[in-house]
């Protein structure tokens, strides 16, 4: 009746996704400081800081969709997660393909908006209305992207893709998904909310926009999402571009290059306004998406 | 025995119980009577779904029916495609009932309002071009007579373009006829068949006439851009539950009349259009009226600050994606189409039925006056939670489903532009349904809000009817691919069981991502629920850069929510069709004027002088 390998791989994936997901947090501070000539917290802060907030005394509530909307977007994120072809386990992959996938890895901004939008606080307000238009904005692009890559494959299918790019190399050797990785990698600036794309957040502009009624053990929640989607989103991107893994140290190789090139974007340019946000996306990354489509036509 | 002859007898039925109700509710609007208009409201709305329910199973060949008038021969035939077009209607409808009890405030709109459901099955049963024409009217009479008795204006806009529709149709079913000499779908697709030999007289000018016609006749209904703009108004402008039938349903209309356009005349079409870079033309040039649609009403909606306007070109929007979605013409093209005719009524219908009752309740429309109603109205809420999850196209919900078709459809058929829009279309969708969630359910509650009170259990019951196929269909798509399967042959969707459907290239197994939805809710729960215990403390106890905060600053954002986004697009906005139109009108009523004032000028001699003109080319023509 149950699959029990099958089980205990995605409750291991789970943990293991967790804990890399925060190693990758800790990556990210300390690269910024080494950038910034710093040292820089331990590699392994950001797991010290959940567990700070886990044990705090007291927390506060605005309500029950304000405490559900943490908790929707985890369990969303863990979904998306549990989707994905990861390395060699494929977990529940041959159910959903990119498209349940793509909308999947989405769904989590809709819980964490959920929640923030039921504070009523106007910071948070001005934070979801930023992060629906950088999603209005990226949308178009990102759908490119993947249109030229499930066409050029011809199947919607993750795990076809990755044994397509084992069989004829990697995608980025293409020229025309070349193209698409460029568009991709830009989108993915943005949906890992790291600078010029960091508009939803935006520490010292509006205090962390979603986030700034959040403490104790919402915020804790929200941290291990992020941790979640964060390995998520980096496989995702080596799974399309780089070919997936055949083991989990491989794609961890490949998650960290990912990583460390959105890192040094993000260390080097300023914060973009909403607006001048919507009309970038809408110019070059989109004229490069539609020429990567027509390639692969 | 008692079922068989309802099976036997479903078409009259189905097409005379509504409006005969409608009479009567109309007839019984006396003091005197008391709630009994409701009654034979509620019978008329319930009818088509019980009906329908009975008739499942039972179809065989189709149910056939044939009205002899005298000049026409009306033919009608309940088959599996109009099996589920009307189901989808009768659905709507018997939500709409309920939710007419709450809200109707007289027999005229019970008559009006089931008479568009009589109408709109009509519509859908129709065998020839005789009944669809008759019922086409009817229906588009009945609502707007809904729309008049709320505002003229808007009535009358649309009106006039689905007028201009209508005999465009009419004058296309004439070139039909004179060109084939049949009204009857069957022979005519027959004789149009035949055309393409040679055999019968309709060349390809007139294929493309038709064509034209159709376009606008359809599109007029269906809402497609540029011929949209009677929507946002006449959604608007009328009671808001009969709004759930006609922008979850009746815009359902022109969406059937393309497919119908693809029955009769497809191979036509196909033979005389030709194909760009692979696909039909006929068909591309749906599609990109789809995308187009969907971005711009997308765009607009974002845009609106009225609660019934945001949903009027949402609907709109999500529309398009139908007509997109058949625009791609290839099987999964129309299996997309054909799930989410069923899922846009749905989630529409409820997302209607919850502004019904918001503004029963309330009195309101503008998003300004709104907030904080979540607390007030928790069932409503739950309910307008599952249209906003649906409608963002949210995994285990109907929206996402047919959503899902139609991405792969699109793709799939190397439509790589046509699916940006869709991609495009869905990112406004998430932004226009939080804007309805945000300004009406959270944040600050205005003070004159305080003595709200949940809906009222009709209209509780209309939006339990149309939220429920949300969840099921969604979790179990393979139900609705079944169904649509039926009618569709090789359509390309497979439904392995009910739970998971497949298109060959892509997978989707709604149950899987249900269940791992559920336990990955437990897992962020569990977490949640070792962490201390939560202490709940009112919205207006909040971080405002460390300054105090009282009842008299209204801290919830309501006005121009989406002001950045506007500005991006001042180039675009200067640009309406709405004014187009308008200015058109204006110019065709100053032409009427100039022609009365010049004509009618009350002038003796200027009458003797036109009598002098018409004998003078009489004489010129050689009559005299």
């Amino acid at each position: 009746m149950f699959d029990w390998k099958l089980i205990l791989e995605a409750i291991g994936m789970i943990i293991y996704a967790t804990f890399v997901g925060f190693i990758f947090m800790g990556i990210e501070r300390k690269a910024m400081a080494r950038i910034q000539r710093r040292i820089g917290p331990p590699i392994y802060q950001p797991i010290i800081d959940t567990l700070k907030l886990l044990g705090k005394k007291e927390s506060v509530s605005h309500g029950f969709i304000y405490d559900f909307g943490p908790i929707f977007a985890l369990g969303a994120s863990i979904t998306a997660l549990l989707f994905l072809p990861i390395a060699n386990f494929q977990l529940f992959s041959s159910n959903a393909d990119l498209i349940v996938v793509a909308y999947l890895l989405e769904v989590p901004m809709l819980g964490i908006m959920l929640g923030a939008m039921s504070s009523g606080n106007p910071y948070s307000a001005v934070g979801v209305q930023r992060g629906l238009l950088t999603m209005v904005a990226m949308q178009l692009p990102y759908g490119l992207a993947l249109i030229a890559l499930i066409q050029y494959y011809g199947s919607f299918k993750l795990s076809d893709i990755v044994a397509l790019q084992s069989l004829h190399g990697w995608s980025i050797l293409v020229p025309a998904l070349l193209i698409a990785m460029v568009v991709f990698d830009i989108v993915f600036q943005a949906m890992l909310g790291l600078e010029p794309f960091d508009i939803i957040t935006a520490p010292a502009e509006i205090s962390m926009g979603p986030m700034v009624e959040y403490g104790g053990k919402h915020a804790a929640l929200l941290f291990t999402q992020h941790a979640v989607q964060l390995f998520a989103e980096t496989a995702f991107f080596a799974i399309l571009f780089l070919g997936g893994a055949s083991n989990l140290l491989e794609l961890l190789v490949k998650q960290i290059a990912v990583l460390f090139i959105a890192i040094f974007i993000a260390s080097i340019y300023p914060r973009f306004t909403i607006d001048q946000a919507a009309k970038f996306f809408w110019k070059w990354p989109t004229i490069l998406g539609i020429i990567a489509v027509l390639l692969t036509m | 025995m008692f079922v068989d002859w309802i099976v036997g007898h479903a078409i009259p039925l189905l097409l005379f119980i509504p409006a005969v109700s409608g009479v009567i509710a109309w007839l019984l609007d006396r003091d005197s009577f008391g709630e009994l208009k409701d009654v034979f409201g509620l019978i008329g709305g319930l009818s088509p779904l019980v009906i329908i329910a009975i008739t499942y199973g039972r179809l065989g060949d189709g149910i056939k029916w044939t009205v002899d008038t005298g000049v026409f021969k009306l033919f009608f035939h309940l088959g599996y495609m109009s099996w589920y077009l009307s189901a989808v209607a009768a659905v709507v409808a018997a939500a709409m009932a309920f939710g007419m009890v709450s809200t109707s405030r007289s027999g005229y709109e019970w008559m009006f309002a089931l008479f568009s459901v009589s109408g709109l099955l009509g519509v859908f049963l129709s065998g020839d071009f005789a009944g669809f024409f008759l019922f086409w009217e009817l229906m588009t009479f009945a609502s707007f007579m809904m729309v008049l008795r709320y505002n003229k204006g808007a009535s009358l806009k649309y009106f006039v373009l689905s007028i201009i529709g209508a005999y465009a149709m009419l004058l296309a079913i004439a070139i039909l006829y004179a060109k084939t000499g049949t009204l009857e779908f069957q022979s005519l697709r027959g004789m149009i068949y035949n055309s393409i030999y040679g055999m019968v007289p309709l060349t390809k000018t007139d294929t493309i006439l038709v064509y034209a016609l159709f376009l606008l006749a359809f599109g007029v209904k269906a809402g497609t851009w540029p011929l949209h703009v009677w929507a946002p108004d006449a959604y608007s402008e009328t009671n808001q539950s009969y709004t759930s039938f006609f922008s979850g349903a009746l815009s359902k209309a022109g969406v059937y009349g393309f497919v119908l356009m693809f029955i009769l005349l497809g191979i036509k079409l196909y033979v005389d259009m030709g194909t760009f870079h692979g696909h039909m033309v006929f068909t591309y040039i749906l599609a990109w009226l789809g995308a187009i649609t969907v971005v711009v009403a997308g765009f607009l909606a974002v845009l609106q600050e009225d609660l019934r306007k945001l949903l009027a070109y949402s609907s709109v929007s999500q529309v398009g994606y139908i007509v997109l979605a058949l625009g791609i013409g290839s099987g999964i093209g129309f299996a997309g189409a054909f799930f989410h005719i069923l899922s846009h009524a749905v989630f529409k219908g409820l997302f209607w039925l919850i502004t019904a009752a918001l503004i029963l309740r309330t009195g309101k429309t503008k998003f300004e006056d709104f907030g904080g109603l979540a607390e007030k109205m928790p069932v409503t809420f739950a309910m307008a939670l599952i249209a906003v999850l649906s409608l963002a196209g949210i995994p285990p919900m109907a929206g996402f489903a047919s959503k899902w078709l139609i991405y792969e459809a699109a793709i799939s058929a190397h439509m790589p532009l046509v699916a940006g829009a869709i991609f495009l279309g869905s990112g406004l969708a998430f932004a226009y349904v939080v804007r309805f969630l945000y300004s009406i359910w959270f944040g600050q509650r205005p003070s004159d809000l305080e003595d709200v009170e949940e809906a009222p259990l009709p209209l509780l019951i209309g939006m339990a009817i149309l939220a429920i196929p949300n969840i099921v269909f969604g979790i179990a798509p393979g139900l609705a691919v079944k169904l649509i399967n039926k009618f569709i042959p090789n359509s390309g969707v497979a439904a392995n069981g009910y739970y998971s459907i497949s298109t060959g290239v892509g997978t989707y197994n709604a149950l899987s991502v249900t269940l791992i939805l559920v336990v990955g809710l437990a897992i962020a729960g569990l977490i949640y629920i070792y962490g201390a215990k939560a202490r709940k403390i009112p919205v207006t106890d909040t971080y405002q850069s460390g300054n105090p905060v009282t009842e008299d600053y209204n801290l919830s954002i309501r006005r121009n929510f989406y002001r950045p986004l506007a500005e991006a697009l001042e180039f675009w906005l200067r640009y309406s069709f709405d004014r187009f139109y308008a200015r058109l009108a204006r110019m065709a009523e100053d032409f009427a004027d100039s022609l009365r004032e010049g004509f009618y000028n009350g002038n003796v001699q200027s009458y003797s002088w036109y009598l002098a003109i018409v004998l003078l080319i009489l004489a010129l023509w050689g009559v005299l």
